[in-house]
């Protein structure tokens, strides 16, 4: 039995790196073969030199490096599987839940914000991604890569956006913007140039591109910022006038002598919960807790979005407006001799608070401060 | 008969060998404690009289994949200079190889079967 020196193992291993095998666990593994083969097959007096030069040619076809190629193919076939079905599974799961969304949306059910949130976010952050690292296996070159990276890029890009859009949040148009110009001004041209070149692809990248070029055209004008700006500027100078009006009624009334003091008890708990409502509304959209008629020049915008989280069972809000109710119903209690005498209740009748939006509730309370003063000014003139 | 003799003679193609390769690796581990890669080759090579022989460039991918999937743990040993692998079935590689032997017979059923092979008297 032949035995190896130090050097001569050294040797081994050297060339075993040298040759292009990098993972440790293979090299001694190849280290300990070769060792094996030369110990047991090599003659006390043959020439090492020669013999390892003869035999390192078994290990492969072309070079040594197939074999951690094949070993690392070998790993990640597994983990192929895998994500495929995670990818099958997470695509059906979101459109599953966005289909759902979508309908609860439609139907003002409650639960579709949550499905819509989870449906595009596991589009975009799991589907989107899974597909990606799939599809990159099947191509060869580098400009099919990039352009299914940025496709990837692009697609979770606009996802997101319209989930920021859908759910009021802020920077959505921002970030639909970018979307739309990672897609429309990288994505599409590159795809486009390097599908035209091939005469089998041709045809298909020209009708592909135009869909895209069309898809993105009807998206730009949805996200488009200007009429929803009007609209929000038009619904803000509305409300600042119901505040006016509030102002200026509220002023008549309380300049009158107060007679009974029970209801005017009532009216003071009605109206501190009403003006702590609306600073807290106003708080969480503008950061201020008035906004003035300046609001233009002051860079300050109302934008039409939920009550948020301090509006939930439990909360600030929701103590505030729990109060404000129960204080219009002791009110109403106090004048139920006469249906003119009452505040109109109704829309107590409708769910929970925290389901509508800031617009909506800030009217629905001035209103009724405008009605508690209203009483308050016609039970002072009879009297 | 003459035919039947250069069957026996010739070693198997590399094909054949690879959808199988799991299955004798397996195999060979379920019926001893531990083994190592070059003995591994060796064995084969002894118990099928050089008709299979295990490429290097074929087992070591085979092995690590086995390892991954947890059905072989490995133990490794010092030998002078270098270090030695030693590969074990774990309980889960005992199933998988009562598992592959089985669907391996049913196969070659199967194959005899679908091939119209007769059986041969001898």
């Amino acid at each position: 039995m032949y035995t190896l020196s130090e050097q001569q193992i050294d040797f081994i291993l050297n060339d075993i790196k040298s040759r292009g095998v990098v993972m440790e666990d293979l090299q001694l593994n190849l280290l300990d073969h070769i060792c094996c083969i030369v110990e047991n097959e090599l003659n006390l007096d043959d020439d090492f030199d020669q013999f390892y030069q003869d035999i390192i040619p078994r290990f492969f076809k072309k070079e040594l490096k197939e074999i951690e190629e094949e070993t690392i193919l070998l790993l990640t076939f597994k983990n192929y599987y895998t994500m495929k079905k995670i990818m099958l599974i997470s695509g059906i799961f979101s459109v599953t839940t966005f289909l759902i969304g979508s309908f609860l949306k439609f139907m003002h059910l409650p639960g579709a914000s949550i499905l819509l949130f989870l449906g595009i976010m596991t589009l975009s952050l799991l589907f989107l991604p899974l597909m990606f690292a799939l599809k990159i296996k099947d191509v060869n070159t580098t400009r099919e890569k990039v352009v299914a990276g940025i496709g990837t890029l692009s697609g979770m890009l606009v996802s997101i956006s319209i989930l920021f859009k859908v759910m009021h949040w802020p920077f959505a148009n921002m970030l639909g913007g970018c979307a739309l110009f990672v897609f429309v001004f990288i994505f599409i041209p590159l795809y486009f140039f390097s599908g035209v070149r091939n005469p089998e692809t041709k045809l298909n990248t020209i009708v592909s591109s135009i869909l895209f070029v069309g898809a993105s055209g009807l998206l730009f004008t949805l996200i488009n910022t200007r009429p929803a700006q009007q609209q929000t500027e038009v619904k803000m100078y509305a409300y600042l006038e119901s505040e006016e009006l509030l102002k200026r009624l509220q002023n008549m009334t309380y300049k009158v002598a107060i007679t009974n003091t029970k209801q005017q008890l009532i009216v003071s708990k009605i109206n501190d919960a009403a003006e702590q409502m609306k600073s807290l509304i106003m708080v969480r959209t503008t950061g201020k807790s008035k906004v003035s008629h300046d609001f233009e020049n002051e860079d300050i915008f109302l934008e039409e979005r939920n009550l948020g989280p301090a509006f939930e069972k439990g909360q600030e809000g929701a103590l505030l407006y729990a109060q404000f109710k129960n204080s219009i119903e002791e009110f109403n209690l106090l004048n139920s001799k006469s249906n003119e005498l009452k505040i109109p209740t109704d829309h107590f009748k409708e769910g929970e608070i925290v389901l509508y939006n800031n617009f909506v509730v800030l009217d629905y309370i001035t209103k009724t401060q405008m009605y508690v003063a209203t009483i308050e000014n016609s039970v002072t003139a009879i009297k | 008969m003459h035919n039947n003799l250069m069957y026996n003679c010739i070693m198997y193609s590399s094909e054949l060998i690879k959808g199988t390769l799991k299955t004798i690796v397996l195999k060979l581990l379920s019926q001893t404690n531990q083994m190592y890669g070059y003995e591994i080759t060796q064995k084969v090579k002894e118990l099928t009289g050089d008709r299979i022989q295990i490429t290097e460039g074929a087992l070591y991918p085979t092995l690590h994949a086995l390892e991954k999937e947890g059905v072989v743990t490995t133990e490794i040993v010092n030998i002078g200079k270098r270090v030695r692998k030693y590969y074990t079935l774990t309980p889960k590689g005992k199933l998988k190889a009562t598992e592959k032997v089985n669907e391996f017979a049913e196969f070659i059923d199967t194959m005899k079967f679908m091939l119209d092979i007769k059986p041969q008297i001898s």
